[in-house]
């Protein structure tokens, strides 16, 4: 009883937080140190009538629209970069099978910010006109308490859950972020200080001891974590900076395999309906693969 | 000297920044588009630092200020690259709310690009249709509502000129130009200035004291008729327009030797 409680769980047991309907936030940006093995779980469990709410996606939320795990998405980029377009968003946005709200990049960051200051929602000077605003009516016009000008109150993300892939934990969910880093690491704490239920995904588990030799790393300390699931490689085919690089070849695969229903239906089969769990797919993958794309 | 069309917008381009301006350009590549939407702007900025203003800042993917492109061999393939953590700058943006403020006024310029622009200058990088049925669906709005809320002024980049691009009107305003004019901005509560010029394979557009579009120039070997024909709004007959003034050979000559010489820029959709 007098013991600190330690977090560390299976993904199976982590993946039972969500349930069908909920709001998640995903930490990393676009194609950048996603927690991809979570939403890999996602898709295995057949979550449903999720809504996903973030600032800018590619391979995560094109993963699991394709898997038809997503009812909505809230964001303002839905895309592969260098990869070209997200083939599972255009196809079922075309067919009306998926709501998209639409949220400016920085902006769509500052709806977390709102739940981080317990407020029900971020002013913002920037909507003015834009179709953003007129297409949206949880929007809502304010005049400047103080100038009179107008101002909008864009919600806050109110997510019930954030999942993030962290390059270093310890058992108490301490979370540590690199020493280099940037926006797609820092996103992390965006969404970790947004939700009362954080669930983390890590590279390693190292000691509190090695934790404490670091402290300024600890962007979010133990007691803000839900749960702590070990994952190599858990952001596979994204990078993580300082462990793993993009993985061009895989995501090239995943490209071609999304160019109908049909053959993304039977790369879902392959990697994800038919494996257990993330590591038989990382078997798929295979070792001189994932030692290709190994950094540092 | 002979030039190209794309050295041809670089020097017009850089002849409209300011010394002591903070510049915002992103980085596309893999596609048709990373000349007008990266590589001009990039080479554009670098020929005004090395002419006449040396004080503008550079600010790359909104996280890199004053790269240092000369140790490279290749463009950086993505905007968080792990490359591009390497590469020398002098200062990263390491989390948001970051070490620049658009919504306060920081950044002087920037670019933006879409597949349809209207005659108000709004554009559409988000869907062509209904937003909720589109008949296609593109990216999104990105950073654009906030490029074209706040920034002092942008550049629109559009690397094709047809009718199809340029519309009556944009099927999803995901950046507003001047609705009403430069007193309907007011009225919006826009602060920053706007879209300023459209760079085209064509001509370069610019917009009056009124919020009016007007083609500025028409670039050499462009037939009027072309441009008249190309652009799906009314733009005049284009009888006064002058040709798109070429470089003077110095210019090419820091452009080619000093800015690029290795064709990073340049070569890189090539």
């Amino acid at each position: 009883m007098n013991q600190r409680a330690e977090k560390l769980c299976e993904m199976e047991q982590a993946v039972e937080l969500i349930q069908d309907g909920m709001r998640i936030g995903l930490g990393g940006f676009v194609l950048y140190q996603k927690p991809m093995a979570f939403v890999q779980e996602l898709i295995r469990k057949e979550k449903k009538e999720l809504t996903l709410v973030g600032s800018a996606h590619a391979l995560d939320a094109d993963m699991l629209i394709g898997a038809g795990v997503l009812a909505k998405i809230e964001t303002s980029y839905v895309g592969l970069e260098k990869f070209g377009l997200a083939r599972n968003f255009r196809r079922e946005m075309e067919a009306g099978r998926l709501k998209t709200i639409y949220y400016p990049e920085l902006m769509a960051l500052d709806r977390f910010r709102a739940n981080r200051e317990g407020l029900d929602f971020w002013p913002v000077n920037s909507l003015g006109g834009n179709d953003v605003l007129n297409k949206n009516s949880e929007i809502i016009k304010f005049d400047c308490p103080i100038s009179g000008r107008p101002l909008w109150a864009v919600p806050a993300a109110n997510i019930d859950v954030g999942i993030i892939h962290a390059h270093a934990a310890d058992k108490y969910g301490n979370v540590q972020i690199q020493e280099r880093h940037t926006l797609p690491q820092s996103t992390n704490t965006t969404i970790a200080f947004a939700c009362k239920t954080l669930i983390v995904t890590a590279e390693k588990i190292i000691e509190t001891s090695e934790i404490r030799e670091n402290p300024h790393l600890t962007v979010i300390p133990a007691y803000k974590t839900t749960c702590v699931v070990h994952v190599p490689h858990g952001s596979h085919p994204t990078p993580t900076i300082s462990k793993t690089r993009m993985d061009d070849e895989f995501i090239t695969k995943y490209v071609d395999a999304s160019k109908t229903k049909e053959t993304f239906n039977e790369f879902l089969d392959k990697y994800i309906y038919r494996t257990n769990n993330f590591n038989e797919y990382l078997n798929l993958v295979g070792q001189n693969q994932l030692e290709s794309i190994k950094e540092g | 000297m002979k030039c190209s069309i794309e050295e041809l917008l670089i020097v017009d381009l850089a002849h409209t920044i300011k010394d002591g301006e903070l510049g915002f350009t992103g980085l596309a590549t893999g596609s048709a588009a990373t000349i007008y939407i990266s590589s001009i702007p990039l080479a554009a900025m670098e020929l005004a630092k090395r002419t006449h203003a040396p004080n503008l800042t550079i600010l790359l993917c909104g996280w890199l200020f004053n790269p240092d492109w000369s140790k490279l061999e290749r463009l950086p393939e993505s905007e968080y690259d792990n490359q591009m953590m390497e590469l020398s700058c002098e200062s990263q943006m390491i989390e948001y709310p970051c070490n620049w403020s658009h919504k306060a006024g920081d950044i002087s310029f920037g670019f933006g690009s879409g597949v349809q622009v209207d005659k108000e200058g709004n554009i559409n990088s988000t869907c062509i249709g209904e937003i909720d049925l589109p008949k296609v669906q593109l990216v999104g709005p990105i950073f654009l509502p906030e490029h074209m809320a706040h920034f002092g002024r942008e550049y629109i980049m559009m690397p094709q000129h047809e009718r199809r691009n340029f519309v009556e009107k944009v099927d999803h305003i995901s950046g507003v130009g001047f609705p009403g004019g430069r007193e309907g901005r007011k009225k919006l509560g826009l602060s920053g200035g706007g879209p300023a010029y459209i760079y085209t394979p064509k001509c370069i557009f610019s917009f009056k004291e009124d919020g009016t579009i007007y083609v500025k120039s028409i670039h050499p070997g462009i037939s009027k008729e072309d441009v008249i024909r190309s652009t799906g709004f009314d733009i005049g007959d284009l009888e006064d327009v002058p040709l798109t003034k070429v470089p003077t050979s110095e210019e090419l000559r820091i452009l080619r030797e000093e800015v690029d010489p290795k064709g990073i820029l340049l070569n890189s959709a090539k």
